[in-house]
């Protein structure tokens, strides 16, 4: 009698300790997945006041990888291929992103985005609407947002079509044509182009940059604008 | 070999519980409060969809933690090594899945995670090959106290009337 009741004690505490465990797991679940949605959203508070930049006319060219190509016809060319969704691009962006704005405006050097998506879905959306930018003549405006908000996490959710368009809409770009562009994946044939010529060029990673068709290697352990000017000037 | 076990089993168990809960609370514990870098390394293996991924990452380090605390106390020790075997035994086919695959990845055991640099192949198999012995290691640590949960210093003791 005393052995059966000791017996079921034995598995009520044995289902508790289960219970409990569970629920530490769940609740560090719930608690990592809407901490990780609030920093999200609370990101697009980095687009506040921004001002859309005048309009700068890309042409898509079918010979180079289908990359977006920012003033033509310059001596200096500079091939930039990055992935909207990769962390190490942000960091170069962060670096090097207005210098080579700055170079695009100034007309010293012909700049071609590669728009790369190896990175999954998220990649591809965003890489769409990066072209769907670029007809607007705002590539650069919107590549600045978009790495001014990306997640931490790769293929969070956070970059469906509609955070594409809000993103679009909190920095200025308003037209219902982007809208449309980005919600029918419209430029996914482009999108499809860029990601199938990596391997012609020799391109396994991101970022990659070539200063007039040469590899450009960072020496220093991060990006920093010094030495990749330096770079760009002496070429 | 059975008359060894017989005199020192209390103190391999004692041992079990400490190597294979000291690996998962130091495991678990660092990637605690790195959830986005935790789900960043499990969608890198590329076994599961992404969002499912992101939720594996999430639950891991709380999972490691929890089965660490009662291997370590003793609290219902033979689920518990079963639970720990059992990711040891997954996560031995998620490295030789990746190693399979030819992906280059950091395996994120404790912290960290990721893509690797092309440069680095050979040292990334080596690594690979390490972590499947230590992780089968660790398996068998699971499955001796499986078979022999009750040792020394541990909250629960083997029924009496045994």
């Amino acid at each position: 009698m005393a052995k059966q009741q000791a017996k079921a004690q034995d598995n009520t505490t044995r289902w508790i300790v289960i219970a409990m465990v569970l629920l530490v797991v769940v609740t560090g679940v719930v608690f990592s997945l809407m901490s990780q949605n609030n920093k999200e959203n609370a990101s697009l508070a980095a687009l506040d006041g921004t001002k859309l930049k005048p309009a700068i006319t890309s042409t898509i060219d079918p010979a180079n990888g289908s990359a977006i190509v920012l003033n033509p016809g310059s001596t200096k060319v500079i091939d930039v291929w990055e992935d909207p969704q990769c962390p190490v691009c942000k960091n170069f962006e962060n670096a090097n992103g207005d210098y080579i704005e700055s170079l695009v405006r100034d007309k010293k050097a012909t700049v071609r985005f590669h728009v790369l998506s190896f990175l999954g879905d998220e990649s591809v959306r965003a890489a769409n609407a990066s072209f769907c930018a670029a007809d607007e003549g705002q590539y650069l405006d919107f590549h600045h947002a978009l790495y001014a908000v990306q997640s931490p996490l790769e293929n969070s959710g956070f970059w469906s079509n509609q955070k594409l368009i809000d993103i679009a809409t909190k920095i200025g770009i308003k037209s219902s044509k982007f809208t449309d562009c980005v919600n029918k994946g419209s430029k996914i044939d482009v999108v499809k182009a860029n990601y199938d010529s990596m391997a012609k060029y020799g391109v396994q990673g991101t970022p990659t940059v070539f200063i007039n068709g040469k590899l450009w290697e960072r020496k220093s352990p991060d990006f920093n604008l010094a030495e990749f000017k330096a770079a760009v000037e002496a070429a | 070999m059975k008359n060894f076990n017989a005199r020192f089993q209390p103190i391999i168990t004692l041992l079990a519980r400490l190597v294979l809960g000291g690996v998962l609370l130091v495991a678990g514990g660092l990637k605690l409060n790195k959830p986005t870098d935790s789900a960043n390394a499990v969608a890198a293996y590329k076994i599961l969809p992404a969002n499912l991924a992101h939720l594996v990452g999430y639950a891991l380090p709380w999972l490691e933690v929890a089965i660490a605390l009662l291997l370590i106390i003793g609290i219902l020790v033979r689920p518990a090594a079963l639970v720990g075997g059992l990711i040891m035994l997954v996560f031995t086919a998620a490295i030789a899945s990746v190693w399979a695959r030819g992906l280059l990845i950091d395996c994120g055991c404790f912290g960290g995670g990721g893509e690797i640099d092309p440069s680095l192949a050979a040292q990334v198999h080596r690594t690979y090959f390490i972590e499947i012995l230590r992780d089968l290691g660790l398996a068998l640590a699971a499955l001796y106290l499986y078979l022999f949960p009750y040792g020394k210093l541990s909250y629960e003791k083997a029924a009496v009337e045994e």
